[in-house]
């Protein structure tokens, strides 16, 4: 492989387009071309800088309101008569009212979480769409989530405990974006959810089970976490407790001896 | 009658509308903002884009509607640069005879100040350093670096062939280095 070819190669390569042979091809030559060899490294530094700098402009609230009211169905409310309105409304109370309800004791709206975790980590599996950020390296995963949220989930690394990180996705649950963060535990996928929670409150670890899948809920930092996977409750609350807390899971596992 | 079961029609319609197109408002957004630079023209554009998703939603049939939606933000931003001459739109480095050849024989690429340089640059340099690349190299740097598409979506978004996507990404990573060197020699 000359220069010329590996310079086209180096930005394929940073953004895993690059097949196996001409990868390593690449490789071989960047071992012994200190030019190329610099130029991967500016190439690689720039994305970066993009990827974790540049500003996420995220759409204003106006302007979806705005699409919102040009869309039919909400330009139809000026013209129904006073009774639609009056039902309409009448409905919205009851809504509210059963929402206000429905959210008081912790089971009723998690309920409506849970199926909607479980849809998304089927989803995820099924589409065989896990990750839109592939990485084991929490300090690539954290900031792509910064640039895509309105909050930072906080990432961390279990691959000593047994848990390695695979990458990170965004998601939509509850009627808000997610943070999904992707973990393995011998062949089970886990999917880590992560959002701000709407009180600062904090909950001990909830454990649920819906079509045998195996849930764990809890919230603290004012962060809310759903970990979901067909992994069994005993391993998949022992993930939930480091990530809980991560200064007990450092101990990680035995040391084995020497 | 026929009245009403339009009008539920068009009730889910924009329910679905909802729930499927608009989750990727934002990116479309970012995308609009980022092509014409300008926080006004691209909320415009975007109610404008979207306006056409919706009329034309009924033909959507795939799977991901943030790439459908974005090649519809992106034509309707293309048409609206190329009409209001805000922009020239054919970018100054003609991808045939700058080759990357010849950005290698300059002493450009060498040495390892550029990438210190990048690793410390902050948010406002890489955001100004990126509105100073020419429209089709910044639009290929905002599917790939922040909505983080494959070379075959951007291809499909943009309506290029792979190899240029390939090509124009790479340019415009070497053009980013340039132009934050540039800024920092000015400042």
């Amino acid at each position: 492989m000359n220069c010329s070819e590996a310079q086209s190669l180096l930005s394929p390569h940073l953004d895993n387009e690059l097949d196996l042979l001409r990868a390593v091809d690449l490789q071989q030559h960047l071992q012994t071309c200190p030019d190329c060899r610099r130029n991967a490294q500016q190439t690689k530094a720039a994305r970066a800088a993009v990827r974790e700098q540049a500003t996420y402009f995220a759409a204003p609230d106006a302007l979806r309101d705005k699409i919102m009211a040009t869309l039919p169905a909400a330009k139809r409310t000026a013209t129904t008569p006073a009774w639609f309105n009056a039902s309409v409304a009448f409905a919205l109370l009851v809504i509210v009212v059963w929402s206000v309800y429905s959210n008081l004791p912790i089971t009723g709206s998690n309920d409506r979480v849970a199926e909607e975790i479980v849809s998304g980590h089927v989803r995820a599996l099924m589409a065989d769409h896990l990750t839109d950020v592939a990485s084991s390296d929490r300090h690539t995963v954290k900031p792509w989530f910064n640039s895509k949220t309105d909050f930072s989930p906080p990432v961390i690394d279990l691959a000593v405990q047994g848990y390695p990180l695979i990458g990170g996705r965004l998601d939509y649950v509850s009627n808000r974006a997610a943070a999904a963060l992707v973990y393995r535990h011998d062949r089970h996928v886990i999917n880590l959810f992560i959002w701000p929670a709407t009180a600062n409150q904090s909950s001990d670890m909830n454990v649920l089970e819906r079509n045998g899948y195996n849930i764990v809920h809890w919230a603290n930092a004012g962060m809310e976490y759903w970990a979901v996977s067909d992994l069994n409750s005993m391993d998949l609350k022992k993930f939930s407790a480091m990530v809980m807390k991560p200064e007990d899971a450092d101990a990680g596992p035995p040391t084995i001896p020497r | 009658m026929w009245r009403s079961r339009k009008s539920a029609e068009d009730v889910l319609k924009t329910g679905r509308f909802e729930n499927v197109v608009l989750p990727h408002l934002s990116a479309a957004y970012n995308l609009a903002r980022r092509l014409t630079r300008h926080s006004e023209n691209a909320e415009d554009l975007v109610q404008e884009a979207c306006m056409r998703a919706f009329k034309f939603f009924d033909g959507f049939h795939g799977n991901d509607a943030r790439a459908w939606l974005l090649t519809i933000v992106r034509n309707t931003c293309y048409t609206w640069l190329q009409n209001a001459k805000v922009e020239n739109c054919r970018t100054d480095y003609d991808e045939d005879t700058h080759s990357v050849e010849q950005d290698m024989a300059t002493d450009l690429w060498r040495g390892d100040p550029e990438i210190l340089l990048l690793r410390h640059a902050d948010q406002e340099l890489i955001n100004r350093a990126l509105d100073q690349l020419p429209v089709e190299f910044r639009e290929v740097m905002v599917l790939r670096e922040l909505e983080d598409f494959s070379y075959k979506e951007i291809a499909a978004i943009a309506d290029i062939p792979l190899g240029t996507v390939m090509s124009r990404l790479a340019r415009a990573r070497k053009l980013l280095v340039e132009i934050v060197q540039r800024m920092k020699r000015d400042a």
